[in-house]
């Protein structure tokens, strides 16, 4: 089951599945400032890629709110993970930041030369963002970004269920 | 947004409360009159007397005074007289937290004895859902809520961990059934009548309840399955107040189930995930489910009484009582069917004190086994529940839920009992009597399974002797019989079989005199032989001796199937 829309000859898909055991160039990973892995997705990262990706982030330390950075992917199927800090709990200036995020995980995957990136719903899900608002700021930011990206060829969202793949879909078949 | 004396996030909580309220939380919010009747039945006041923050009035109070102040009109016209306050400060915040979180595991007993139906437990859910939709939880809630959002399960477990315990659990199954085809722990397997839904524990702590339930379908002759995703029926939004969660969690198993084509959803033995799961989920879920719900408590019964499986409950003959889950009997009444369901397979029940809905909590329900921080709190409350099943002298505790099972666990380590914890799917699996399997002759070998060899036949009761040789004749072999030690030597001397079964408790010379002379007869010494006793203690003739140990040994009753499948294993022939 998946969907995809042409943007200026790049590709914007949707697909249902576990973004961490899915074959494709790189993954975004929501993460935290202190940059542990934590549980959750990043409970699978430790179990499929190993113990290799948490070493990498120890090595950084911490991010900013809204920063994203490259690492390896262990021994996952993808070869990297774009660990982005997005907002998280209702915060203050919740939707510019998830922009902001957003874009950056895209800009930090250019600049490693990525050409294939899967994105999870941002901030949805644990951190209540609420998927209405973080389906809409997720398309329409990556549809931006394509239309002018020199690198990334394709984005894929990857939704875990039916739910978030429906609010998805809406806001992709709403695409012009 | 913060205002000049309050935080974000208390601005928020305040903001989202107002749209929280409906009719059953406000009449909660508005019925307590303080008269005290909830004091007495919370295992918190029991166990802290002195201490009136555990009152779940008190309690309750911590987010009335907030309700008061901002959404009822006594409270904006005297809010001294009705005690409206409001919340400023993330601190402030952090204190209600350790109140609706450490002091209250949600188990709804003092809901049941308020006179005026005031539900403390609902509203306390609402306010932990409140403080989660800013960030604020314990952190165990956080850990276990994010792993339910992303990974699908509530414990973390990944989809290849998960399946690779079922086929592990399946492999066991076989082993145990000799390799029968039919003992198999079928995944989406389409337009199956039972679809069957786990909580995440069994996969990690406990996966022999996954192989009984196996074991017990496959018995029932039951066209069942397990998803291969969408499988965990437990649901952290019942205790975190995330009714996204609770959506989310519940909407992915129904949707499964439907993708699957399942005509009914078996809910395996847990208090929270049978009411999250049949009761709460297609509310939280938005969803009409359009199939039957069922806690396999109640499929196990029925399979009983339908004459699916039988059960023999003088297996289970140690003294048992019963826990009810709060979940499962106070707020979904289920207590009279596990209780039937345990009179049929065990002999000696015990009733705790009081019980059903009346029960006393076990202490680890509403997340409590993940908030670390509130073990001693939980421990000291644990002392009422603990005295009740002191009280039984019971020898184990029965109870349908996973987090019982750990509350109750951790009770009886620190409180110092002697008791044990199982549940039903465990009882029910070991009092099952096996169908005698009429032993299928290979057509290669329609002379019989033992045709050609010469056995004899040594126990001093007719009727074994006789079901021994009638089942060797029956398979090919050439049978003589010895009723005592000196008939069985002579006899052995005489005939020079090619296996002896022997048993020990005999008249004149024992089993295990017989045995060693056997074994140092030139003659006898490899006639290969399989001891067969009802009395395991008597094993010590046979194996203090200084001979070679026998090739066999059988544990009366022997089935027909069990005798043949190792009298060929000792004689080569498998």
């Amino acid at each position: 089951m998946g969907i995809s829309k042409n943007i200026n000859n790049h590709t914007l898909s949707l697909v249902t599945t576990d973004i961490t055991d899915f074959e494709v160039e790189a993954f975004v990973f929501y993460a935290r400032e202190d940059l542990q892995l934590g549980t959750g997705f990043g409970n699978a990262i430790s179990m499929r890629g190993g113990l290799t990706i948490q070493k990498a982030l120890d090595v950084i330390g911490k991010a900013n709110l809204t920063d994203a950075l490259v690492t390896g992917a262990g021994n996952m199927k993808a070869k990297y993970i774009v660990h982005a800090v997005g907002p998280k709990f209702q915060e203050p200036g919740i939707e510019d930041k998830l922009k902001t995020t957003i874009f950056n995980s895209m800009k930090a995957a250019e600049e490693k030369g990525i050409k294939q990136l899967a994105f999870p719903s941002m901030g949805a899900g644990f951190y209540g963002i609420p998927l209405p608002v973080c389906a809409d700021i997720m398309v329409t930011e990556i549809k931006d970004y394509l239309e002018n990206s020199a690198t990334l060829e394709e984005v894929i969202i990857c939704a875990l269920d039916k739910r978030e793949y429906n609010a998805f879909k809406l806001n992709l078949d709403n695409l012009r | 947004m913060a205002t000049k004396d309050r935080s974000y996030k208390a601005e928020k909580v305040i903001e989202r409360l107002g749209k929280k309220l409906n009719r059953q939380v406000v009449g909660s919010l508005v019925g307590c009159v303080h008269c005290g009747m909830c004091t007495e039945a919370c295992h918190y006041v029991l166990a802290n007397p002195g201490d009136p923050t555990f009152a779940p009035a008190y309690k309750g109070d911590q987010l009335r005074k907030l309700f008061k102040r901002h959404y009822d009109w006594t409270g904006r016209v005297f809010p001294w007289w009705v005690k409206a306050k409001s919340v400023h400060t993330d601190e402030e915040l952090e204190e209600l937290k350790d109140i609706i979180f450490g002091k209250c595991t949600n188990c709804r007993r003092c809901s049941i004895n308020c006179p005026m139906g005031v539900d403390l437990a609902t509203f306390n859910r609402m306010a932990r859902g409140l403080l989660v939709s800013v960030g604020i939880m314990p952190e165990g809630v956080a850990v276990v809520s994010k792993d339910q959002w992303e990974i699908g399960n509530q414990m973390g477990v990944l989809k290849e961990d998960y399946l690779e315990t079922l086929e592990w659990m399946e492999e066991e199954l076989q082993s145990e059934f000799e390799d029968d085809p039919s003992m198999t722990i079928p995944v989406d397997k389409e337009d199956a009548d039972v679809v069957y839904s786990i909580n995440p524990r069994e996969v990690k702590y406990d996966p022999r309840t996954i192989a009984d339930a196996a074991k017990i379908f496959n018995l029932a002759g039951e066209n069942w399955t397990m998803p291969s995703e969408g499988w965990d029926m437990t649901n952290f939004g019942l205790f975190s107040g995330d009714d996204d969660l609770g959506g989310s969690v519940a909407r992915r198993l129904y949707e499964k189930v439907i993708d699957l084509r399942g005509k009914k959803l078996v809910i395996s033995e847990c208090g929270h995930g049978y009411r999250s799961t049949r009761c709460e989920g297609p509310n939280w879920g938005q969803m009409d489910v359009p199939f039957v719900m069922e806690s396999s408590v109640i499929t196990m019964l029925n399979y009983i009484k339908e004459g699916r499986i039988k059960v023999d409950k003088t297996v289970n003959n140690e003294s048992v009582t019963f826990h009810d889950s709060c979940n499962n009997a106070r707020s979904c009444g289920l207590f009279e069917e596990p209780r039937e369901l345990l009179n049929l397979v065990v002999t000696d029940f015990r009733e705790m004190y009081p019980n059903r809905s009346e029960n006393y909590c076990c202490t680890g329900g509403g997340g409590a086994m993940s908030m670390s921080e509130y073990t001693p709190h939980r421990l000291k409350s644990g002392k009422v529940k603990a005295e009740q099943l002191k009280a039984t002298g019971a020898k184990y505790v029965v109870t349908s839920c996973h987090n019982c099972v750990d509350g109750l666990t951790d009770l009886i380590r620190h409180y110092k009992l002697d008791m044990k914890v199982t549940q039903l799917v465990n009882l029910v699996s070991e009092a099952l009597v096996l169908p005698e399997k009429k032993v299928t002759i290979p057509e290669a070998a329609e002379a019989g399974l033992l045709a050609g060899k010469k056995i004899l036949v040594v126990d001093d009761e007719p009727d074994i002797r006789i079901f021994f040789t009638s089942v060797f004749e029956d398979n090919g072999a050439t049978v003589f019989e010895a009723a005592d030690g000196d008939e069985a030597i002579e006899m052995a001397r005489k005939e020079k079989p090619d296996l002896i079964t022997l048993d020990l408790n005999m008249p004149g010379k024992d089993g295990g005199q017989v045995f060693e002379f056997l074994r140092k007869d030139d003659e006898l010494s490899e006639v290969p032989v399989c001891i067969v006793t009802g009395r395991p203690e008597l094993r010590r003739l046979i194996y203090d001796r200084p001979v070679r140990p026998p090739e066999g040994y059988l544990d009366k009753p022997v089935d027909e199937e069990t005798l043949i499948r190792n009298s060929r294993k000792i004689l080569e022939l498998a």
